[in-house]
């Protein structure tokens, strides 16, 4: 990885998908992101990964948030919900309620994410309802044209911080590590194979998935986020990586400043469902606890 | 009249009522309280026979309306019996508990019917006549044209019995040293009196002493003397005259013989209690003795008195007039003790 | 109201079993034909002492509100009761206990408080609990038999209450419990009783086997079940939280799920999102939560989604008074959110209606896919009434969108209809795979921010809803009283409509010419009944639980006709002699007739 990687382009990609049959997941839309977003390689990696784990588009629901981001759904073949700003995660949570044979993605950007809906992403991870949650993050707010989101470096100069961001940018590792979410990877919108394989596994996870995915803004951020800045910074997480172990995830994570790509952390207990049948099968006994 | 002072008087019949809207003319800024065992505001005891004329609602009863309690910023406790008075603290407690003080304590708790102790084992079977709720309970013991055997005869009974022949019923009355109670008279007036009840439609029995009572089909009751002979009756009434009723005074530090012992003013010896109406018995400078006043009217006009005392008079109460029995123009029994 | 119409009230702590008594004592007179209706008052703050108070109206005729004063007043505890001693109609019945364990100042006993027309009634309840069960918790037991005793009501009736609420306990402590029961209620019968009030038996033929004790939020409950709602989710808000916990049990029991969420805003976009997947979704909340919620509302509205949210409201605005009831939150509920997002609002007015109302929101919601709003308020909420359930669940199934064996080509989840009513298809469905968004969008569900768009689509989220008003089952508005012209109409909703009713009949009864409509279905408003009552009355008046006049500005303003307002907000349910004394007010009386 040491190659910055280009960006990618809408007439080359829909090359690829034709030659690739992977039409049936994209819609009819064509994306409104700018040319060479990062986004687009993740509508990319989502489709191809619903192609490899068999997922018809009927039985996949995408909800969303506001943002750049959370224009995805538009853009994927399934069913869509682009919902609230910052409540993509509690419509998730309903959709997969109601059914559980659904496949429940959950996507959204940074601000969407951290900023707004920063409340109800521990809860869903606590929960472990078995969605998967991805979030593009790029470091700044592109729809209403780029003003700083929790995760912008210090230093920034937006329309909203003309005099330099101060606030430190959050960890959203260690917090969806700290919140128990039972998955957690992180891939890089410029290393689109790694990208489909991650989303693969974590759609593929049983319990909540969280897929943090690092990506520039290549209109608004010239300067820290470039595909070149984050090439150089990014790094495989170590060979030896444990990702049954806590700690040695969170240790991972806190390395900031040269961002890991790869599984931080997973396990398995039961999902939000799981404990519903339990609850249902105890009220049905008459079984109260004491 | 200095404000705050907590007047208590105890007894709500006439004397009481009386009592508590005097003080309340004379002090307006006090506070007030008037104690009753009665669950029912004030009515006159003396109104009591009515109920045999068709006054079963005690609403229709009532001497005033509930509300002139609220009116004059009275408190009325009723249901509430008091225990026992600490004459040195000036409190007074209920039998529920609740400790009460005073700056003035009016005692006009009346008396109580008095019974010979031979018939108090029978007293489950006689009907007592004190309150509303005896009255009822009379009423609904004696059928149309059913028979009530008075016993002893005092001026309440008798009261009473003008009412019962009035309205249809048969009246027996055992007459004895109780018959005409509390006036004082001889024989030869006692006669003359029994006489004119009889030609009033009262059936007289004298002579004899009832020694029990019996339960029976029909007619209810059965009264038996000494002699083993027997009257039948649907309810048996014993009127014997009263006894103050002071128990709870016991322990007050207050001189007492049968009642509360009260100069003229109705002052007892504790500085801060007064007594009035038939619970108290009044020195006579004249008579040399305390001694018992009754009569409705006498009754009032103590507790009226006693309260103007308790703000600042010094009136006397006149013991010395005693009340007369006779017979009127018409041949009937007429006293003054039933002068309202 | 003819007949027995008595109202008791029990008053003590929350550890004296207050609540349990009031309990006790009105499942006991439903079940015998009376009807009934009651209101618990529990403790404000989270002490386990605090004052309650359980008021039971029983009549044989149905009442519609509680009465102001109340007959019969029992007291378990002094301190907290005394307050409330006044509330006793002259020549009613106060019953206390007279022998407390200590000495106790001068007040600190209700009998220093009884007015000198109320009739007091003593007895030792604790030492007669002690005397025959060997504790003084029955202590309430003995009192309410003491009640019974003195009211010459049924033995009978009473064990069989105490038998079921105990049923699920030892034996033994339905014994100790009748034990109680039976000592106090020799007392009672023993007692020479001198008030006026009387306990005439239910008239022959009075059948209360099948009766029920339900509160609104209880109803409320009981009409989601029967409407086979799939899911809840919720968060705790005072009033709603019964309905919540109340899920909580029966849910699970038939594979239903309910979730707390982490917030209002989590708990209704679940709902939204369970609707999205084609669930019966609802959740529960007041006016704080609703605020929360309304940006979700609006989604609902645009996405036309189906979701049923029940509130019951409580003063306001912010934290406001939560334990007091109030209607403040009809604009709320009608208009709140961003944008025109008109939803279906029902206002339910007494404990059936929530039943009704809760059970038949799924349908208006399925079948009008769009957010359906149940408002209620603490006072319906709370208060009890005698609900005969039918027998045969009385809301229609669950209707499944079926977007199979459509012709190919994209699904057109928003296409316009001659009735405003889109086709339909959820996740899983084959052949109906579309996005759904909060944006404008055109019939695809694609954003879409043409002029002519916006326009098009604002009048099909609008004119869809106007068949709703004449949905067939449901009772969206309706007259009471008179029929034809009248002088004074009165114009109500929700909970206060029991007291309108009370003082209507009341007006009608000193020969008021008067009327009076009810309200229920508040969005969109059923112009089609409203307006000819408005012109079948001289003047129409508008009781409410609000300062603003909510009601009076959203019928006045929708059929630009005047009204008379009446805007009471003490936290109090209306008095009848508030809303009496205004139509008296109103009304031409005799004397104006004699004038003109």
């Amino acid at each position: 990885m040491n190659e910055p990687l280009k960006p990618v382009y809408l007439d080359e990609k829909l090359v690829e998908i034709r030659a690739d049959g992977h039409q049936d997941y994209r819609s009819k839309a064509l994306p409104t992101w700018c040319p060479g977003c990062g986004y687009f390689s993740m509508a990319e990696g989502f489709t191809q990964s619903l192609k490899r784990l068999g997922r018809e588009p009927e039985d996949v629901v995408v909800v969303s948030g506001i943002g750049c981001a959370s224009r995805f759904p538009f853009f994927i073949n399934a069913y869509g919900f682009h919902t609230l700003h910052g409540r993509t995660l509690p419509v998730a949570t309903g959709v997969k309620q109601a059914n559980d044979a659904l496949t429940v993605v959950a996507v959204g950007g940074d601000g969407d994410a951290f900023a707004i809906g920063g409340g109800h992403i521990p809860h869903a991870a606590r929960r472990n309802v078995d969605i998967t949650y991805m979030v593009f993050d790029n470091g700044i707010y592109g729809l209403t044209k780029g003003q700083t989101s929790p995760t912008s470096v210090l230093g920034f100069t937006t329309p909203t911080t003309p005099y330099a961001n101060g606030d430190e940018p959050l960890n959203p590792l260690m917090m969806l590590l700290a919140a128990k979410a039972s998955w957690v990877g992180q891939a890089y919108a410029g290393n689109p194979h790694h990208l489909t394989d991650m989303m693969a596994e974590a759609i593929a996870h049983r319990g909540f998935s969280y897929l943090h995915i690092l990506s520039p803004c290549v209109t608004f951020d010239k300067t820290t986020r470039t595909y070149k800045n984050l090439g150089m910074m990014v790094r495989d997480l170590p060979a030896d990586h444990d990702r049954r172990n806590l700690m040695a995830a969170m240790a991972e994570a806190t390395k900031v400043d040269r961002p890991a790509l790869g599984v931080f952390y997973e396990e398995e207990r039961p999902t939000l469902a799981d404990v519903m049948d339990g609850i249902a099968e105890r009220a049905r006994k008459g079984i109260a606890a004491e | 009249m200095s404000a705050g002072l907590h007047y208590v008087v105890i007894g709500a019949g006439s004397a009481g009522h009386g009592a508590v809207t005097t003080l309340r003319a004379r002090d307006p800024a006090a506070r007030i309280t008037l104690v009753t065992m009665s669950r029912l505001p004030f009515y006159n005891r003396f109104d009591l026979p009515r109920y045999f004329r068709g006054t079963t609602d005690w609403r229709n009863l009532l001497a005033v309306a509930p509300q002139i309690y609220d009116e004059l910023a009275i408190t009325l406790r009723r249901n509430s019996r008091v225990d026992e008075i600490d004459g040195r603290a000036r409190t007074l407690t209920f039998s529920h508990k609740e400790v009460v003080g005073y700056d003035k304590l009016l005692v006009c708790t009346g008396g109580g019917g008095h019974l010979p102790e031979v018939l108090v084992e029978y007293k489950s079977l006689m009907h007592g006549f004190a309150t509303f709720e005896d009255a009822t309970r009379v009423a609904r013991a004696l059928p149309a044209k059913g028979r009530v055997i008075l016993l002893g005869g005092d001026m309440i009974g008798l009261d009473l019995a003008r009412t019962l022949i009035d309205t249809g019923h048969r009246v027996t009355l055992v007459a004895g040293e109780f018959t005409f109670w509390p006036h004082r008279i001889d024989a030869a007036k006692r006669a003359e009196l029994l006489a004119a009840l009889s030609r009033a439609g009262v059936d007289v029995v004298t002579g004899r002493t009832p020694v029990a009572i019996e339960a029976a089909a029909k007619p209810a009751r059965r009264v038996i003397f000494e002699d083993d002979s027997a009257i039948a009756g649907d309810v048996v009434m014993p009127f014997f005259g009263s006894m103050p009723l002071v128990d709870f005074m016991l322990g007050a530090g207050v001189d007492m013989e049968r009642g509360i012992l009260v100069d003229p003013r109705l002052k007892s010896s504790n500085e801060s209690i007064w007594a009035a109406g038939d619970v108290c018995q009044i020195w006579s400078d004249e008579l040399k003795e305390y001694r018992f006043l009754h009569g409705w009217k006498n009754v009032r006009l103590m507790g009226e008195l006693a309260a103007r005392n308790m703000t600042g008079a010094a009136e006397e109460f006149d013991v010395t007039a005693d009340f007369a029995i006779g017979i009127d123009a018409s041949g009937h029994v007429q006293s003054d003790f039933w002068e309202q | 109201m003819t007949g027995t119409d008595v109202q008791f009230a029990i008053c003590g702590s929350a550890g004296d079993g207050t609540i349990a008594a009031g309990d006790i004592l009105k499942r006991t007179m439903a079940a015998m034909g009376y009807k009934v209706i009651a209101f618990d008052i529990y403790p404000a703050e989270i002490r386990g002492f605090g004052k309650c108070i359980s008021r039971v109206r029983v009549s044989i005729e149905q009442a519609y509100s509680l009465k102001r004063r109340s007959d019969v007043f029992l007291s378990l505890n002094d301190a907290h009761a005394i307050p409330h001693v006044g509330e006793v109609r002259d020549f009613g019945a106060v019953v206390y206990d007279d022998a407390p364990i200590a000495t106790i100042p001068e007040g600190a006993h209700i009998s220093a408080h009884i007015r000198p027309a109320q009739l007091p009634y003593g007895a030792s309840f604790r030492q007669i609990s002690d005397k025959v069960t060997g504790n003084a918790r029955a202590r309430n037991l003995v009192a309410l038999g003491y009640l019974a005793g003195l009211y010459g009501m049924p033995r009978d009736a009473f064990h069989k209450t105490i038998g079921r609420k105990f049923a699920t306990k030892a034996a033994s402590v339905t014994q100790v419990n009748v034990r109680a029961f039976d000592a106090g209620y020799d007392a009672g019968a023993s007692v020479f009783k001198l008030d006026d009030v009387v306990m005439a038996p239910p008239p022959v033929g009075a059948d209360g086997s099948r009766a029920q004790m339900m509160t609104g939020n209880g109803a409320t409950v009981r009409g989601l079940l029967d409407a086979d709602i799939d899911c809840f989710f919720g968060y705790p808000i005072t009033p709603a939280t019964s309905i919540m916990e109340r899920l909580a049990t029966d849910l699970p029991k038939r594979g239903g799920r309910m979730l707390q969420t982490e917030d209002e805003i989590s708990a209704i976009a679940a709902t939204i999102g369970a609707g999205y997947a084609g669930a019966r979704a609802a959740t529960a909340t007041s006016g704080p939560g609703l605020a929360l919620m309304t940006e979700m509302m609006g989604l609902g509205v645009i996405a036309e989604v189906p979701s049923v949210t029940i509130v019951s409201q409580r003063g306001g605005p912010s934290t406001g008074l939560p334990t007091k009831t109030e209607q403040s939150d009809l604009n709320l509920a009608v208009y709140g959110g961003s944008g025109d997002a008109q939803r279906i609002v029902l206002a339910p007015t007494n404990v059936e209606g929530c039943y009704r109302c809760a059970g038949i929101a799924f349908e208006l919601a399925e079948k009008f896919q769009t957010p359906v709003i149940v408002l209620i308020d603490l006072y319906l909420s709370n208060r009890y009434e005698t609900v005969i359930p039918p027998e045969v669940k009385p809301f229609a199934p669950k209707a499944i969108p079926d977007a199979a064996g459509r012709s190919s080509g994209p699904f057109k989840r928003f296409a316009f209809t001659d009735d405003g009513l889109s086709p339909r298809a959820i996740p899983g469905q084959n052949g109906g795979v579309h996005t759904i968004t909060g944006l404008e969008h055109n019939e695809l569900g694609r954003p879409a921010d043409q002029a002519d768009n916006h326009q098009r689509m604002s009048r099909k989220r609008h004119d869809k809803l106007l068949a709703a008003t004449r949905h067939p089952g449901l009772t969206v508005a309706k007259r009471f009283g008179r029929t034809g012209k009248v002088d004074v109409g009165i114009l109500g909703w929700g909970s206060t409509f029991g007291e309108i009713l009370e003082a209507m009949y009341a007006a009608e009864r000193e020969g008021i010419s008067c009327s009076a409509m009810k309200v229920v279905m508040l969005s969109p408003l059923p112009v089609h009944l409203i307006e000819p009552f408005f012109d079948d009355c001289r003047i129409v008046l508008v009781p409410e639980l609000n300062h603003e006049g909510q009601l009076a500005h959203l019928v006045s303003g929708t059929l630009g006709r005047p009204v008379v307002r009446l805007d009471r907000v003490t936290g109090a349910p209306m008095e009848v002699d508030t809303i009496l004394a205004e139509i008296r007010r109103l009304a031409l009386g005799p004397a104006a007739g004699n004038a003109a």
